[in-house]
């Protein structure tokens, strides 16, 4: 008899089980759905489209001749790069401001106005000034990159930080902690799942700011080839592009959730 | 000796300081910090000059701007934009979020692809929007979904997922049907997944529109903003990004405001 729990809610496996093994539904069910995909857009594309919008075998065609190319590997380097550079300097002072935030509520109080608002605020709109003050250059794209790492990691560390139970302040105290072992001994190892997390948003946004300051500003990138491509009407290459970035985004991703896994095993979510 | 050694960290000097419940202290934290940095801002604006404005001078834009310049137009456009996000989002978001509960297999099927359209970063897929479906306001409408419609959409499938067996064995026991299974216990157990789910898509929808407006030939508040960095007018500019803060800062307190709701409400719920 179907009860109400298979018809919603988490299914037993089992039940999903064609044989046994490898090969389950759940297993087919997504390349099934993946091929459907691919073959909807090839043929909506051939049969509807001009010749020039991406389609699967084109983009598939595109791979190697877009990897070969020079351009190709100094594009990756330089966003990726810049990405990697602002999320370093971005997560360091995020979180040394943040221990302070969360330790110091006097510092909190100081600084909550000013990074709650542009905490609040789409970085995207903080493009055009800081495009302004910094000019059309590399240097644009590492600023945003950094601000959209420092506020998340901020205000997570200030989180994380300021939530901490007693008993180990507690403990602290009777071992003769001084300041800079509170701070960095009991509440930021506490804090790592908020820390970890505010890097992976931080790190997503910090991927979408880098490609619109790219665009906004015509500095070289993956981002900036993505649209030069299309414009001259080579959009296969331009979502090979696509594609490398989002499989940097995805792999970004489930690093940071292995990193969390591994730095902080007590904390399931 | 240092067996006995006085343990007197910095905290614990500062909390000794405090004054309990000293609210002035408070106060005078958000005091100085707001004058330190307008007066901070006033002093740089006057030795950089036209890239950095003083504050009095921005607010004077700002002013005029709102009074007879494209500040008002332009926020007509993006709000309209704004409003059609937030509502497909949270009907398209709702509704397919308790389908892919529903329906496991289409769930098994198609949720690795979501969560890659979900990581991808949507300025990226621009290109590929205009060229398939035009620059007009019905792009503009999808770029702008596609960034903010997830967290609704994970939130409900994750929230309708995780409704315990119990609750829906006591259902089937009682003999509900269909309709009073979703009336009485899959919709009251979801909402509050829903909800913070909206919270969350209530500021992303800006970024959204925003993106939708910088990218596909530049529209709304984004072009106005646009506009000030071709002349290189840093007061238009700066008086443009405050007014969109302000904005951002709104909706984040309406998302916080319902999430206050929702905790109240969620505490009740439990007993």
């Amino acid at each position: 008899m179907a009860t109400y729990s298979s018809r919603i809610g988490a299914a037993p496996a089992a039940r999903w089980n064609w044989g046994s093994g490898f090969i389950t539904r759940e297993r087919v069910a997504p390349m099934v759905a993946g091929a459907v995909l691919l073959v909807v857009w090839e043929v909506w594309v051939r049969t509807h489209l001009p010749d020039f919008v991406a389609r699967p075998s084109g983009i598939a065609m595109a791979i190697p001749s877009t990897i070969a190319s020079a351009e190709f590997w100094s594009d990756v380097a330089a966003t990726l790069g810049a990405i990697i550079e602002g999320v370093a300097i971005g997560s360091a002072a995020g979180v040394l401001v943040g221990v302070a935030m969360g330790r110091v509520r006097e510092i909190d109080w100081f600084l909550s106005t000013y990074i709650r608002a542009l905490y609040a605020l789409p970085l995207i709109a903080l493009v055009p000034i800081v495009i302004l003050w910094v000019g059309y250059q590399p240097a644009a794209r590492l600023v945003i990159v950094v601000i959209s790492v420092f506020l998340p990691v901020a205000v997570t560390t200030a989180d994380g930080t300021r939530a901490i139970s007693k008993d180990y302040l507690d403990v602290g105290k009777m071992f003769g902690a001084r300041t800079l072992n509170f701070w960095f001994g009991i509440a930021l190892p506490s804090a790592t799942p908020f820390i970890v997390a505010g890097i992976e948003l931080g790190f997503a946004r910090g991927i979408t700011n880098a490609i619109a300051v790219e665009i906004l500003a015509s500095v070289n990138g993956m981002g900036m080839s993505v649209f030069t491509k299309s414009n001259e009407l080579n959009e296969n290459a331009s979502l090979v592009y696509v594609l490398c970035l989002a499989i940097f985004a995805v792999g970004i991703r489930s690093l940071m959730i292995h990193f969390r896994h591994w730095l902080a095993p007590w904390y399931h979510r | 000796m240092a067996a006995v050694r006085r343990i007197d960290s910095f905290e614990s000097r500062l909390a000794r300081f405090r004054i309990v419940n000293a609210w002035w202290i408070r106060l005078a934290c958000y005091a100085l910090s707001i004058v330190l940095l307008l007066g901070t801002w006033q002093a740089l604006g006057h030795s950089f000059g036209v890239l950095f404005v003083p504050f009095t001078t921005t607010m004077g834009r700002l002013w005029d701007m709102l009074q007879s310049g494209p500040l008002l137009p332009g926020l007509a456009v993006s709000a309209k934009l704004y409003g059609v996000t937030l509502v497909i989002n949270i009907v398209v978001g709702v509704v397919v979020g308790l389908l892919l509960a529903r329906i496991k297999l289409i769930a098994a099927a198609f949720e690795p692809y979501i969560y890659i359209l979900y990581a991808t970063p949507t300025i990226s897929l621009v290109p590929f929007v205009s060229v398939m479906f035009g620059f007009d306001f019905g792009s503009r409408v999808l770029v702008s979904v596609l960034i903010s419609i997830f967290p609704i959409l994970i939130g409900v499938t994750e929230g309708a997922r995780s409704i315990p067996r119990q609750h829906l064995d006591v259902a089937a026991i009682f003999g509900s049907s269909e309709s009073q299974l979703w009336r009485d216990v899959i919709v009251p157990y979801v909402t509050p997944y829903a909800m913070s789910g909206i919270k969350q898509s209530i500021a992303l929808s800006m970024v959204g529109t925003l993106v939708a407006e910088f990218f596909l030939n530049p529209d709304g508040l984004a072009a106005v903003l646009l506009q000030g960095t071709t002349i290189v007018d840093s007061g238009w500019v700066l008086a443009v990004t405050i007014f969109i803060c302000a904005i951002a800062v709104g909706l984040v307190g309406v998302g916080e405001l319902i999430e206050r709701y929702l905790v109240r409400w969620r505490h009740t719920a439990v007993g």
